[in-house]
């Protein structure tokens, strides 16, 4: 997954927790060998060889996360994309100001979900470009934390604490100590000072943002998160942290709130009880923070 | 990619016939030519485990994972302590008969071979008698608490002409695989050192409701802490280390020397807390390898230190610097072990990891979901079905054995100790 992992799960002796370590790091192993599209021979990097030209039969699994992502890009209204990737690489190449040009431009025809086509009866994927390609990056560290709760949920684990490159983070029960688990929400202009803090009993926070933290201390847009819509990258350092009972729903949305407008996230929290987002905007050298507190209730 | 268990397949079928595999590892050979069993009863390899405390009912475990795909069963458990006695019990769903007493065991039940995870002090007798009664033997490392037992064991393996094979579990792990045909083909260099080390915080305490130390309950539960019957951390961690050593360089030491001391928990145990050894090797290569119980930083490692090169057995790495720490999950553990509930400042975009070019490694083999414990008690039934083992499996278990012991010696007299020639088998 590109990052690293940790797992604390407080309580247990040595020899359990090396065993259930074990367990979940076979797990965690098997879903980056199908997920990843840096791994030639991964499920994903087959299905983006074969979907270009041909029908491309999926194991039930993976369909099944393709269609998870393709019902989220409908959910938010095509904000959630994992096609963007050539589109990321163009940008990591071009500036802004040479808009439009052909490759530009035929790339944004070409990629985007609309192109991706299911059988459901036959369980085969086509893509109807050949340009488009599937990166589950947005996905697939959520989709591991989903499957690592089953696998401590069996072994009836009841406290545990999970994280990918602490963007990723699933709290299992209440903390050791008693309550929720606390995370604080960095705030990145004064590290170690949380903006805000999410209360979770048996849940998730994701993050997303398109900016690092230069040498300095300064803030730097990747210009990596493209705007599916515009097909721009988004140019205010922006970083979004959600969190959710479901570490992919977490995931996904953090993903694509990070460039949905206020009031379209407004219209996708009212269909998730529980799901609480923050939005901080760097852009004024300050955190700006939105909470999408709910008006009416 | 990763070494699923097809991959891992290919890799023993590939190095079969090299002179890698025969020389350092033949066992991995059993990979390629697994034992023939038919799915009768008559077939069925009988296990009895003796010993089912924190790490003998791991062992039960693999086992069990083991009888999903061969003709396996686990027949007996034996434990003289009554709630791990009846924890077997419930972990075997009632399945596998109790004992307290091993030798009732193995009188009573039909077995062809024992595992064994009892004390350290207790694995000579329990060994040779099943030995002796015709049983294999896969016994947990260290073998035994004094140099005369070691052998005694061995004797009996080599007068009985049955398997006695020692659980240093990096004998079977498929990072060592790989690692020992770069090695052998000189991928790293001369190999011109070895450092390994094995650092951890904690008090060791296994049992608290023992009444402290000194007590009869806790001479008996944290035995571990007892002169009489461990030499602490260099017999139960140290002796996995040695034997890695002794395995890689293809050699037995020529002496050892070091210090040991109890600096931070002196709360009435006998064994050292820390320690320090220095062995050398044929061709002046010293071996370092030091144990601390009061300090976590460096955990555990097994550094080859090449001309060309440096391997990381542990972490699987080629060349030698770590990710760092991430510093808010080590805050956030602070606060679990220290009973509050604080808020950590965690959340963040992604953290990714240096360019490779600044963490200086790459992975020695591909990362793998493999057990290497549940490899090795695969071999074991698979050579307990053939009625033998390769000797150099054994010899390796007997060897880490031995040197553990010479040095313990070597820190409580603080010389330079030898391996005398009664014990070089």
């Amino acid at each position: 997954m590109g990052t690293r992992f940790n797992a604390i799960l407080p309580g247990l002796e040595d020899e359990e927790g090396d065993r259930v370590f074990m367990l979940i790091k076979r797990e965690v192993t098997r879903i980056e060998g199908k997920l990843s599209r840096f791994r030639p021979e991964s499920d994903v990097s087959e299905m983006n060889r074969i979907a270009k030209s041909n029908d491309c039969r999926l194991d039930d699994e993976l369909f099944d996360i393709i269609k998870a992502c393709i019902l989220c890009n409908d959910i938010t209204g095509g904000a959630f994309d994992v096609t963007l990737r050539p589109m990321m690489d163009y940008w990591k190449n071009n500036r802004l100001g040479e808009l439009p040009n052909s490759e530009w431009e035929d790339l944004r025809v070409t990629l985007g979900m609309k192109n991706i086509h299911m059988d459901e009866s036959a369980k085969t994927i086509r893509f109807s470009s050949p340009k488009l390609e599937i990166d589950l990056g947005g996905f697939g560290k959520g989709y591991a934390l989903e499957k690592i709760r089953e696998i401590l949920e069996n072994v009836k684990v009841k406290c545990a604490f999970i994280s990918f490159g602490e963007s990723s983070i699933l709290a299992m029960g209440d903390h050791p100590a008693g309550g929720a688990w606390k995370i604080g929400m960095n705030h990145y202009l004064n590290p170690g000072k949380p903006v805000h803090h999410f209360e979770i009993i048996g849940g998730s926070v994701s993050t997303s943002s398109n900016f690092f933290v230069d040498d300095d201390g300064s803030l730097k847009n990747h210009m990596h998160v493209i705007d599916p819509l515009t097909c721009m990258p988004v140019e205010q350092c922006i970083s979004v942290s959600v969190m959710a009972e479901s570490p992919v729903l977490a995931e996904m949305m953090s993903t694509a709130f990070l460039v949905m407008p206020d009031e379209k996230i407004y219209e996708v929290l009212d269909q998730y009880e529980g799901m609480e987002p923050i939005k901080i905007n760097y852009e004024s050298g300050e955190a700006r923070i939105n909470l999408f507190e709910k008006i009416n209730s | 990619m990763y070494i699923d268990r097809r991959r891992f397949l290919e890799m023993t079928a590939a190095l079969a016939g090299s002179s890698v595999m025969t020389t350092a590892m033949p066992w991995f050979n059993i990979f390629n030519d697994p034992a023939p069993a038919g799915r009768n009863a008559s077939d069925r390899v009988r296990v009895g485990v003796i010993g089912v405390g924190s790490r003998g009912r791991g062992l039960v475990y693999n086992l069990q994972e083991l009888e999903k795909t061969m003709n396996l069963e686990i027949a007996a458990v034996c434990d003289t302590y009554e709630p791990h006695y009846q924890r077997a019990i419930e972990q075997t769903d009632g399945k596998a008969e109790a004992f307290f007493d091993y030798r009732e065991m193995i009188e009573k039940v039909e077995l062809d071979a024992v595992v064994i995870a009892s004390p350290l002090y207790e694995h000579a007798h329990q060994t040779i008698n099943c030995l002796k009664a015709g049983l294999h033997v896969f016994c947990e490392k260290s073998m035994a608490r004094t140099l005369e037992d070691v052998k005694a064991m061995y004797d009996a393996y080599k007068e009985t002409g049955n398997i006695l094979l020692i659980g240093h579990q990096r004998l079977f792990n498929p990072v060592y695989l790989d690692a020992m045909e770069r090695l052998h083909r000189g991928d790293i260099g001369p190999i011109t050192m070895l450092r390994a080390w094995w650092h951890r915080n904690t008090d060791w305490v296994f049992y608290s409701d023992t009444g402290g130390r000194g007590t009869p309950l806790d001479r008996q539960r944290n035995w571990r802490f007892y002169d009489e019957f461990s030499a602490g951390m260099i017999t139960e961690l140290g002796s996995h280390h040695f034997q890695v050593a002794n395995w890689v360089l293809g050699a037995l030491p020529e002496s050892v020397m070091g210090s040991g001391s109890i600096n931070f928990f002196n709360d009435g145990r006998e064994v050292y807390d820390n320690f320090a050894f220095v062995f050398k090797y044929p061709g002046d290569i010293h071996f370092t390898y030091d144990c601390i119980t009061s300090n976590k930083h460096n955990g555990m490692q097994v550094q080859v230190l090449g001309n060309d090169g440096t391997m990381e057995l542990e972490s699987n790495m080629q060349y030698e610097e770590f990710p760092e720490t991430p510093p808010a999950l080590e805050d956030l553990i602070k606060t679990i072990l220290g009973g509050d509930n604080e808020v950590i400042p965690i959340g963040g975009a992604t953290w990714i990891p240096d360019a490779p070019i600044r963490i200086g490694g790459k992975y020695i083999t591909p990362d793998y979901a493999l057990d290497d414990t549940l490899l090795y008690l695969e071999g074991f039934i698979n050579f307990v079905r053939k009625g033998s083992a390769p000797e150099k499996l054994t010899n390796e278990g007997y060897n880490a054995s031995i040197w553990t012991l010479l040095a313990e010696q070597a820190a409580k007299t603080g010389e330079v100790v030898t391996c005398p020639s009664e014990y070089i088998i």
